[in-house]
C-alpha cells in the first residue's frame, strides 16, 4: 500500500463570496449546479477520488467561506494544504483585486516550508455570463498577475456550463500531489495534519 | 413529577378566571424601564405639526422642556408608526413626505404585521426583518433617535403604544433591536424575541463584535452578517410554531428507551474524548445530548443552534466545519462546530473548543454512524418521524395499570381501524385539542401533536400565541404566580396548570364542560408520567442554566 500522503491530498479553495467556490467543487465532484445562492458557513469539506498516472489519489477539498466574518479562520482550515485554488470572478474587479489578499492571508495563516514555491491554481470563474459580454478582467491582465507570483497556473472556467472545471482540477491534482512528495521530504512535522485516521490509536490533540 | 391532584375547588380558590379576551386600549403609552406603569396619553391624530398642541399643554409644568422633547419624539415615533398601519387608521395617517423614496414608504412594507430591526447605536440598519436595509436607513435613524434620547435620560425605552402597535426596544450595548408588532402578543413575549435574535447574532459573531463599536462608532456590521438573512427570517418565523421560542426548554423525538439509551451511549464515548457537546437531533428536536464534564447546554442555545444548522442549506451538502458561540455558555468565545446530516432529517452537531479538531470529529462522526446504523437508531428515528408524537385522540383512561408505551393505542398507521377509532372531529376525550407539558427540572417539554381542530397553519400559530399569552401571564412577576388559570373564548377553553415540577397548557374545544377538562388535564398527566421514558431525554447530566 502506499503512503497516506500520497494518497490524500488537502486543497483548500479561497476567494471572495459568491464568485463560484462551491459551485466549482459541486460541478467538479457532484456534475451539478445550482442557480441558487447558498452561502458557506465555516467551511464545507468533500472528497473525491482521483487517477492520475495510474495511481489513485483521494483529493480532500475544502471549500471554504468567502464571506468576511469567517476571514480570521484561516488558521483552522489552511494549515497542511497540499495546493491552494484562488477563485475570483470574471465580472467582478474587486474579486479579482482581492486574489492578492487571499493568496498572503494564506501564506501567513499556512506558513508552508517553502512559501515561493507553494503550488497555487488561479480560477477565472463564471465566463459564461453574457456570453462574456459584462467581463471586467481581461485574460490578460489575469495571466500577467499570475506570471509575477511565480507562473502560477490559470484557468477560465464556468462552473455553470462545466467549462474547464475538469481540467482545472486535473491541475491542482496534479500540483498537490508534487507539493505532498516534497513536504514529506522537507517538512515532518506538517505531516499529522491531514491523518488523524491512522492516529487515532495515539489520540489527537483536542 | 408531582402527584397532586388537578381539581375543581382548587381552580375555583386561586386561579384566574377569564371568560373573554381583554382588549388593550388604543392609546399611546411609555414604559420605562425606571417605572414600570405606563403612562396612558390620549392619542392626539390631529396634532400633525409635532412638538405643537401637545407640547404647548405641558408647557407650564416643571419639566416642561422634557415633556415637549417627549412629545416631539413620540410625534415622530407616530408618524412612522401611522405610515405602517395606513391601511387601518386613515384618521391619524400623516403622509410620509420625509420618506418617499424609501422602503418604508411602500404599502406592502407597512402592511406588514410584525417587523423587527436591529441597528447600532449610530443608528445603522444592521437587520430588517422586511425590505432592504440601507433603504431604512433613515427609519433607522429615527429609531436610534428616540433611544438615544431616552437613555440620556437615564432611562431606556421598553415599550411605546401606539394605536394598534406595540414597539418593544432592546439595548445591548452598541446594538439596539426594535419589534414594531400588531400581533397583541404580550410585551414579556416580544422582549423574549428580540433576546433570542440578539442570541442569534451572537452565535454568529460572538459578542466581541462590540468591540468594533468601541473602536469605530461607525462601524458598518451588514457586511459580517452577509448571508445570514435566512437564519434571522428562519428564527422570526418560528416564532409562530416553536414553542421553544417561549417555554425556554427543548423538546426531544419520541423514541424507545433502548433506542435513546443507544444513540446516548456512543455519543457519551465521544464526550469523554475531549468533545464539549455532542448532540443528535431530527429537525428540532433531540434525540439524544450529552455533554463534558460539568458543560452544560442551556435550551434557548440549542434552540439558535439548531436553527442556525437548520436555516443554512450549505450543511446539507457536506460535512462542515464552522465557528459557533453559544451565547448563554459564554458569549465572548466561538466553539468549533462539526456538523454533518445522516439523512435530510438527522445530524449531528460535535462542539469542540479547539479549531484543530476537524479529523478528530470526522473521526468520531464515522464512528458514531456506524453504531447508530448497527443498532438501527436512524431508521426508529425516521419511523418516529412517520408515526408522531402523542396523539390527544389516544389519551388513555385514568385508571390506568401496568406500563404504558407511547402509541401502544395506535394500530399500524395502514390500518383502516385507525380511521374508525380515532374521531378526528372532536380531537381527544372531553374535547382535549392540544396540549404542551413542560418539565421545570428536566428543562424539556412535551407538545401533543394538533387534533383536526387545529389542522391549518394559521389555528396552530393562533393556538401557540394563546398559549404564549398564558405563559406570560403564569410569569408575571408583578401579579404574583398563579397556579391555575381557565379561560374560555369563542376559539378555546385554555387551561393552564403550573406546579414546582411542570406546566401544563391544555386547549379544548370552547364548549368543553370545565369540570370534565380538568379531569382530562390530570389523565394528560399520569400518561406523560408513563411514558416518560419515551419522551424525555432522562438520566443524562443535568442541563442546568
Ligand atoms: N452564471 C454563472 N453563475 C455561477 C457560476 N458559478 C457560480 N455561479 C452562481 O454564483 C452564485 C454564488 O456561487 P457559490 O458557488 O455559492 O459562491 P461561493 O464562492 O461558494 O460563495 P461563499 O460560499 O459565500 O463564499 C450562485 O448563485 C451560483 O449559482 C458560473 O460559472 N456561471
Ligand atoms: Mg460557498
Amino acid at each position: 500500500m502506499p503512503s497516506r500522503r500520497r494518497t490524500l491530498l488537502k486543497v483548500i479553495i479561497l476567494g471572495d463570496s459568491g464568485v463560484g467556490k462551491t459551485s466549482l467543487m459541486n460541478q467538479y465532484v457532484n456534475k451539478k449546479f445550482s442557480n441558487q445562492y447558498k452561502a458557506t458557513i465555516g467551511a464545507d469539506f468533500l472528497t473525491k477520488e482521483v487517477q492520475f498516472e495510474d495511481r489513485l489519489f483521494t483529493l480532500q477539498i475544502w471549500d471554504t467561506a468567502g464571506q468576511e466574518r469567517f476571514q480570521s479562520l484561516g488558521v483552522a482550515f489552511y494549515r497542511g494544504a497540499d495546493c491552494c485554488v484562488l477563485v475570483y470572478d470574471v465580472n467582478s474587479m474587486k474579486s479579482f483585486e482581492n486574489l492578492n489578499n487571499w493568496r498572503e492571508e494564506f501564506l501567513i495563516q499556512a506558513n508552508p516550508s517553502d512559501p515561493e514555491n507553494f503550488p497555487f491554481v488561479v480560477i477565472g470563474n463564471k465566463i459564461d455570463i453574457d456570453g462574456g459580454n459584462s467581463r471586467v478582467v481581461s485574460e490578460k491582465k489575469a495571466r500577467a498577475w499570475c506570471a509575477s507570483k511565480g507562473n502560477i497556473p490559470y484557468y477560465e472556467t464556468s462552473a455553470k456550463e462545466g467549462i474547464n472545471v475538469e481540467e482545472a482540477f486535473q491541475c491542482i491534482a496534479k500540483n498537490a500531489l508534487k507539493s505532498g512528495e516534497e513536504e514529506e521530504l522537507y517538512l515532518p512535522d506538517t505531516i499529522d495534519v491531514g491523518n488523524s485516521n491512522q492516529q487515532r490509536a495515539t489520540g489527537c490533540e483536542c | 413529577m408531582s402527584s397532586s391532584q388537578f381539581d375543581e375547588s382548587v381552580v375555583r380558590e386561586t386561579d384566574v378566571e377569564v371568560e373573554a379576551p381583554v382588549e388593550s386600549g388604543s392609546d399611546v403609552a411609555w414604559e420605562r424601564t425606571g417605572s414600570e406603569h405606563e403612562i396612558d396619553q390620549p392619542s392626539s391624530p390631529s396634532s400633525s405639526g409635532y412638538a405643537g398642541e401637545g407640547g404647548s399643554t405641558s408647557a407650564t409644568s416643571a419639566s416642561s422642556l422634557i415633556e415637549i422633547q417627549r412629545d416631539e419624539i413620540e410625534e415622530q415615533m407616530r408618524i412612522h408608526i401611522d405610515e405602517i398601519s395606513i391601511s387601518d387608521s386613515n384618521a391619524s395617517w400623516i403622509p410620509g413626505k420625509r420618506h418617499q423614496d424609501e422602503d418604508d414608504a411602500s404599502i406592502s412594507w407597512r402592511k406588514r404585521k410584525k417587523h423587527f430591526f436591529i441597528l447600532s447605536n449610530s443608528g445603522k440598519p444592521i437587520y430588517s426583518r422586511y425590505g432592504d436595509e440601507h433603504k431604512l436607513a433613515g427609519f433607522s435613524a429615527t429609531l436610534q433617535a428616540i433611544i438615544s434620547f431616552v437613555e440620556n435620560g437615564g432611562d431606556s425605552v421598553k415599550l411605546v403604544r401606539a394605536g394598534k402597535h406595540q414597539v418593544v426596544f432592546l439595548v445591548k450595548g452598541p446594538i439596539y433591536l426594535v419589534c414594531i408588532s400588531s400581533t397583541e402578543e404580550p410585551y414579556e413575549s416580544l422582549k423574549g424575541q428580540l433576546e433570542l435574535i440578539y442570541g442569534q447574532m451572537l452565535v454568529i459573531l460572538t459578542r466581541s463584535v462590540n468591540k468594533c463599536f468601541e473602536k469605530n462608532p461607525k462601524f458598518d456590521m451588514t457586511p459580517l452578517l452577509g448571508g445570514t438573512d435566512t437564519i434571522f427570517s428562519s428564527l422570526i418565523h418560528s416564532f409562530s410554531w416553536n414553542p421553544a421560542t417561549f417555554l425556554h426548554a427543548y423538546t426531544c423525538l419520541p423514541l424507545s428507551y433502548a433506542t435513546r439509551q443507544a444513540a446516548g451511549a456512543v455519543l457519551q464515548d465521544i464526550a469523554d474524548s475531549g468533545v464539549l457537546f455532542a448532540t443528535l437531533m431530527c429537525r428540532h428536536k433531540v434525540i439524544s445530548l450529552v455533554g463534558a464534564q460539568k458543560a452544560s447546554l442551556h435550551p434557548d442555545d440549542m434552540l439558535l443552534l439548531a436553527n442556525f444548522v437548520m436555516s443554512s442549506e450549505s450543511f446539507r451538502t457536506s460535512e462542515s466545519f464552522s465557528p459557533v458561540c453559544l451565547p448563554r455558555y459564554n458569549p465572548s468565545a466561538f466553539l468549533y462546530a462539526y456538523i454533518h446530516y445522516f439523512d435530510a432529517d438527522t445530524y449531528l452537531m460535535l462542539l469542540t473548543t479547539n479549531s484543530d479538531a476537524f479529523y478528530h470529529l470526522k473521526d468520531c462522526r464515522i464512528r458514531i454512524e456506524m453504531v447508530l446504523l448497527k443498532s438501527n437508531v436512524l431508521s426508529e428515528v425516521q419511523r418516529s418521524l412517520l408515526d408522531g408524537g402523542m396523539h390527544v385522540e389516544d389519551l388513555p383512561p385514568i385508571p390506568h395499570s401496568g406500563p404504558s408505551h407511547l402509541g401502544q393505542h395506535i394500530p399500524p398507521s395502514d390500518s383502516p381501524e385507525r380511521f374508525k377509532e380515532a374521531n378526528h372531529d372532536t380531537g381527544g376525550p372531553a374535547g382535549l385539542w392540544h396540549f404542551i407539558y413542560r418539565s421545570i427540572y428536566l428543562d424539556q417539554y412535551v407538545s401533543s401533536e394538533f387534533s383536526s381542530s387545529i389542522s391549518t397553519r394559521q389555528q396552530q400559530k393562533r393556538l401557540y400565541r394563546a398559549y404564549q399569552k398564558l405563559f406570560a401571564s403564569m410569569h408575571d412577576k408583578g401579579i404574583g404566580p398563579h397556579k391555575t388559570q381557565f379561560r374560555r373564548d369563542e376559539n378555546y377553553v385554555l387551561l393552564c396548570w403550573v406546579t414546582q415540577d411542570f406546566e401544563l397548557y391544555a386547549a379544548f374545544d370552547p364548549l368543553a364542560d370545565k369540570a370534565l377538562a380538568i379531569k382530562t388535564c390530570n389523565r394528560v398527566c399520569q400518561w406523560i408520567k408513563d411514558v416518560e421514558n419515551e419522551i424525555f431525554l432522562l438520566g443524562a447530566s443535568p442541563f442546568s442554566w
